[in-house]
């Protein structure tokens, strides 16, 4: 099994590598993409840092830069999964390879878990440049502890990536992947505090919040890199990741398994 | 003259580039497509372009539609030059290009007729009728609504046929007009453009089905490589085979080296396979020189020498593909 | 073909492209909700930022501590950027890609007749959703035109001109390129983001600071804020309306003369619907 997946992983790095244009995408985005929010911080912190106060008061932290690219950061991530991911079963309906693959004895279930580890080890290595570029660059300072933080990132990998499988899914019944891209992830930006923090918010949108994980992730990324937060104060973070981790890849289990079910019982599912 | 393709060594190259650094130091290179063909069409005339994929029949109907420039060469269309008046030529050219996609698949089949007959020229109340004519008469009034996506193949080859027609052109220019559709819709197709030849417009198409061109065509260019190879009535063509009679066998195996025995035979010109993959089977096509039968007993038994089994064995007359083959040793479909 | 003929064949462009959106449902609906998705976030910066609703560090750039004005100021205009970059660029790309644009090209309209009627579509329905943003903006953010807008849309007007004619330069660009999603997008976004869409171009570093300054389009969003937020100006408005001019001249000529060029390049090489 676990060679099989990484069988798959090898063959997405293959055809990955054809499209050099991903690639600079790739590299480009996740440096480009949060200037615009840090550049937007800088104005608002004015002059001198006139504002900072402020920010702190209501953050916990005056380093907003950091504050902006761990939450724009974990934001591509999504993204980059509900496309490649959340694309994958598409991608194979759209080929009219869907039928068949699913017909083949490999199971499909390997296939998705040999891609979703292929785009770990390129979001590990996207990560690993852009905290590289900003601390290096941009004089971002991340301190705090490495390990604690690494355990938030693990615990996030089955929100994404369950999330991800969900939407495959989802896709392939709704068959418009670009509009619930848009959709899934526009949610995400609007209410998973990746440019503010949480207490700016109303009430109500709080509450939406807390149903988003990646909130979660943020949240206590930012208090371990940030502010030095020792396990305790990111234990509510953490059980909650762990709840998500469980219902989501559950649930995104339970959807791929449903949505094999009706393709081998209906054929493609009328491609298109 | 109204209606009159003349077309006079018309030549193209195309500049094949080289990738990194070899592109800065080696000389572009330059690969023909079409060389130095010379036609002309008369009004009124069905005139087909017979030749194998990638023999330069799409080059030649791009290059008279304007969408491409010759390297060399020019063309006389309906009075006009190809070069010195692009505009007026595309006026009196009705062109469609092979693909489904040539039309607006998330526009109905009507907003299509409309929208490409205002971009003609005509008004929009005279496109809305023309393309109300043109659905009743290609049989899509009841679809025409619905978006073009929505269509079969054959449907919407009808509906670019009909964005050819709408305004009322003298020439159509037909790039493998029946491609890609079912023996029913191609039927259909080919009904309409002895229609419309009827209604006396000149028509250029260009075809890989000998058996199109054989029906359709008042006159034959046979292309290959590039080069036109033969050019005459389809009859005409087919009388000038010095070879009367034909052979078709279908063989249960097939090896390179019997093909070489059987072509040492002194009255065999040429033979052609062909592998059925849904039957298991090979299809074999010999010449025989001068329509010589007495060949046939030793063909058999070069055939039986070898093991192979004859499961048919047919002797008939010449068709396109026939000259085809006479003229180049290989078969059409290739 | 006459100049009836030519308006006419725009016409047809313009209603083609309103069916052809209208075909696209979950698009133009999201259209609609696009807007809130890239506010709410610098928004709620800002209020990290900001002491009962006053953004007090911002105003120590600009002049104004209205922060919410000077961003959807810039949306409005970073819409047509984002309208010319996929709109007329990439959309040509589209066209090719499926063989409508062959089609459209076998037609005795002129090339320029095409770009022009797409144009006219792609400004209404861009010139809409920036009116809709700005009545999203007075409900949720309470923004409001304030004063000099008439003044505002005729400093904004050469640029708009001008950013046509830079679509007409990227649609013969793009028409050479096989892939070309990636450089659309990243050069409208970095096209936006530098030209001070989302922040004054003022706390950019240097290096990028003189990239900013070499933008026209930096200009147009600055004289535009100048006038209806009365922020300081990089250069005083005369100046910077006399760029934009300038700037509207120079890219319709060379816009024109460009795509002709490439168009030109295309048919030789055989390159539309080639693949």
């Amino acid at each position: 099994m676990i060679e099989k997946i990484l069988l798959v992983a090898q063959k997405e790095w293959k055809i990955f590598r054809r499209y050099p244009s991903w690639i600079i995408a790739l590299f480009i985005w996740p440096v480009i993409f949060p200037f615009t929010y840090i550049f937007t911080s800088k104005a608002l912190a004015g002059v001198d840092g006139a504002a900072v106060d402020v920010f702190q008061g209501i953050s916990g932290t005056d380093n907003y830069t950091g504050f902006i690219v761990i939450g724009a950061v974990l934001w591509m991530w999504v993204n980059f999964t509900l496309w490649s991911i959340g694309g994958f079963l598409r991608n194979e309906q759209m080929r009219g390879t869907l039928e068949s693959n699913w017909l083949s004895p490999a199971s499909r279930m390997v296939h998705l878990l040999g891609a979703s580890f292929f785009f770990i080890l390129v979001n590990l290595f996207v990560m690993a440049i852009v905290v590289l570029n900003f601390s290096l660059v941009f004089n971002v300072e991340f301190t705090g502890n490495l390990l604690l933080g690494s355990l938030v990132y693990l615990l996030t990998l089955p929100t994404v990536y369950g999330l991800g499988m969900l939407f495959a899914s989802l896709v392939v019944w709704a068959k418009e992947i670009n509009a619930m891209v848009f959709l899934v992830r526009g949610i995400f930006m609007v209410f998973c505090g990746m440019t503010y923090p949480l207490a700016v918010l109303p009430d109500w949108m709080r509450a939406v919040s807390r149903f988003i994980p990646l909130t979660y992730s943020i949240d206590a990324l930012r208090k371990v890199f940030l502010m030095e937060a020792t396990f305790a104060d990111v234990r509510g973070d953490i059980m909650m990741l762990l709840l998500f981790s469980v219902i989501l890849v559950a649930g995104g289990a339970l959807a791929f398994k449903f949505t094999e079910a009706r393709v081998k019982e209906s054929g493609s599912l009328g491609v298109y | 003259m109204q209606g009159q393709i003349i077309v006079e060594n018309l030549a193209k190259s195309y500049v094949r580039r080289k990738k990194g650094l070899q592109y800065l130091f080696q000389k572009k290179e330059q690969i023909p497509a079409v060389k130095n063909v010379s036609f002309t069409i008369e009004p009124g005339e069905i005139f087909g372009l017979l030749g194998p994929n990638g023999a330069g029949k799409t080059t030649t109907i791009k290059m008279l539609s304007t969408l491409l420039e010759p390297t060399a060469g020019r063309a006389i269309i309906n009075g006009y030059d190809l070069a010195e008046r692009p505009a007026k030529v595309r006026e009196t050219l009705g062109t469609v290009l092979t693909g489904e996609r040539s039309i607006y698949w998330k526009l109905t089949g009507r907003e299509n007729l409309i929208y490409f007959g205002t971009l003609y020229g005509l008004s929009r109340q005279k496109a809305k009728e023309g393309a109300q004519q043109l659905l009743d008469r290609l049989e899509l009034t009841d679809r025409a609504d619905e978006l073009v996506e929505s269509y079969s193949s054959g449907m919407k080859q009808r509906i670019a046929l009909g964005k050819a027609l709408i305004f009322d052109p003298p020439i159509l220019l037909l790039d493998e007009p029946t491609v890609g559709l079912d023996p029913q819709s191609a039927h259909k197709v080919r009904e309409l453009i002895e229609e419309i030849r009827d209604e006396g417009r000149t028509i250029l198409l260009t075809t890989h089905y000998m058996q199109e061109a054989d029906r359709l065509c008042d006159r034959v260019a046979i292309i290959d490589n590039g080069e036109i190879i033969a050019l005459d009535c389809p009859q005409v063509l087919k009388n000038k085979l010095e070879e009367k009679k034909l052979v078709n066998l279908t063989v249960n195996e097939w090896r390179p080296e019997i093909e070489d025995s059987i072509k040492g035979l002194e009255p065999i010109t040429n033979i052609v396979s062909n592998f059925k993959e849904q039957e298991g089977i090979w299809e074999l096509g010999a010449h025989l020189r001068n329509g010589q039968k007495e060949a046939l007993p030793s063909l058999l038994d070069v055939l039986y020498r070898n093991g192979v089994q004859v499961q048919s064995f047919e002797v008939v007359d010449p068709t396109l593909e026939d000259v085809f083959i006479h003229l180049t040793g290989k078969s059409l479909r290739e | 073909m006459t100049w009836q003929d030519y308006l006419r064949a725009m016409g047809s462009i313009f209603l083609r492209d309103f069916y052809v959106f209208t075909r696209y449902p979950f698009n133009a609906v999201f259209r609609l909700i696009e807007p809130v998705v890239w506010l709410a976030p610098v928004y709620f910066m800002s209020l990290g930022f900001s002491v009962e609703g006053q953004a007090v560090g911002f105003a120590t750039y600009t002049g104004t501590s209205d922060f919410m004005a000077f961003i959807i100021l810039g949306a409005i205009i970073s819409n047509y950027i984002s309208a010319v970059f996929w709109g007329i660029g990439f959309s040509m790309k589209i066209e090719m890609d499926s063989g409508v644009l062959e089609s459209n090209w076998l037609t005795p309209q002129p090339r320029l007749v095409h770009l022009l009627g797409r144009t006219l579509f792609n400004v209404l329905i861009t010139s809409i959703n920036c009116i809709w943003v700005a009545l999203l903006a007075y409900y949720l953010f309470g923004f409001s035109w304030g004063d000099g807008i008439g003044m505002a849309v005729l400093t904004l007007l050469p640029m708009l001109i001008a950013l046509y004619g830079l679509g007409f330069i990227l649609a013969g660009i793009v028409l050479l390129m096989r892939e070309a999603n990636t450089l659309i997008d990243t050069s409208s976004y970095l096209v936006s983001m530098l030209a001070g869409a989302n922040f004054p171009v003022t706390v950019l570093p240097r290096f990028l600071l003189v990239i900013s300054f070499a933008l026209p389009i930096t200009y147009g969003f600055d004289a535009v804020r100048g006038i209806m937020l009365g922020t300081k100006t990089l250069l005083p408005l005369a100046t910077e309306q006399l760029i934009l001019v300038l700037f509207m001249v120079v890219m319709t000529v060379l816009g024109a003369m460009v795509f002709k060029v490439i168009e030109r390049y295309c048919r030789r090489m055989g390159t539309i619907g080639y693949h």
